[in-house]
């Protein structure tokens, strides 16, 4: 089960007019819905809006220094219909919408370099 | 079925870190652990149990995916300061005031061997009006606006650690006595 597969299509990159966490973008708008809807609430009351924004970078910046953490550690990702697969996490991009991964362990052979799409993901887990 | 946690917002979320919680999500698949944060972009949870033998496992849920939220309880103290310190190694490791202050003095000494203007505000040291350096006075420590700045001193800093590893004693304390 070792042997290597090719890759068979690459994945198509992001679109290099939007930038991520832009919120006019079509793929933000698309996929990442909770950013926008949570400044919308909070702009009727000024007040909040720096607590809000303070727990938000908090919040952030424990979770990037989680992944941080996990590159070049085996990963487990638990998919779709209980499909459990095992890959060397490499990197994830802002929205937390692709995985970058290396030596992906698939029932059909083992990927040298995949992305995985986060909605495909329902959980992930590693050992610290 | 797509259910309102990932539409709560950042001050709600906030208030689950640090409890245990029980996490519903997938085909009834649940998940238990003490919550480390919760990801403001795409409201993804991050689980941890800890092992007998040391160490933690994590597991992260998908914002996308959550059912179900349900607190089990609070964490206590010593709970709490092991969630933020012996999980994630980036962030700062305490060290006695004693340590902190010959670190910073050592730092502080090699910047001004090297004609940087240094201050020292509290625990911190302050470069040139325009960088602050925070313990432990790593080159991690360091924040700027200005990114050539910032590349400059941390080089700089760099090369104190390289010089003088372990050996805070034998440190520029005793410089300042030859320079000046």
């Amino acid at each position: 089960m070792a042997t290597p597969v090719s890759v068979l299509r690459l994945p198509k990159g992001p679109d290099p007019n939007c930038r991520g966490f832009d919120p006019n973008s079509p793929r933000f708008i698309a996929l990442c819905r909770t950013s926008i809807v949570t400044s919308a609430a909070s702009e009727t009351d000024a007040e909040q809006l720096p607590k809000e924004q303070h727990a938000r970078s908090v919040l952030r910046e424990s979770f990037l220094r989680c992944l941080l953490s996990m590159t070049n550690k085996k990963v487990r990702f638990h998919l779709h219909e209980r499909v459990k697969v095992e890959a060397t996490f490499g990197a994830s991009d802002i929205d937390v919408l692709n995985f970058q991964v290396s030596d992906l362990h698939t029932p059909i052979g083992v990927q040298k370099e995949a992305l995985i799409r986060c909605q495909d993901v329902i959980s992930f887990t590693f050992e610290a | 079925m797509q259910c309102d946690w990932p539409l709560l917002g950042p001050l709600k979320w906030i208030r689950y870190v640090n409890k245990q919680v029980k996490v519903k999500a997938g085909k009834d698949e649940e998940r238990c652990g003490w919550l480390l944060t919760v990801d403001p972009v795409s409201a993804s949870l991050v689980l941890v149990n800890f092992k007998e033998e040391g160490g933690a496992s994590v597991q992260v849920v998908m914002g996308h995916a959550v059912e179900e939220v349900e607190v089990l309880r609070e964490a206590d103290d010593e709970t709490t300061e092991r969630l933020q310190t012996s999980f994630l190694p980036s962030k700062t490791r305490r060290l006695d005031p004693e340590e902190l202050r010959k670190r910073r003095g050592g730092v502080r000494g090699w910047l001004e061997k090297n004609r940087i203007p240094v201050e020292e505000e509290g625990d911190e040291l302050r470069v040139a009006g325009v960088l602050t350096i925070t313990a432990p006075y790593g080159p991690e420590d360091c924040c700027s606006s200005n990114q050539i700045i910032l590349d400059r001193i941390q080089k700089l800093i760099q090369s104190v650690i390289q010089f003088q590893p372990d050996n805070p004693e034998t440190d520029p304390e005793s410089d300042p006595a030859t320079t000046r």
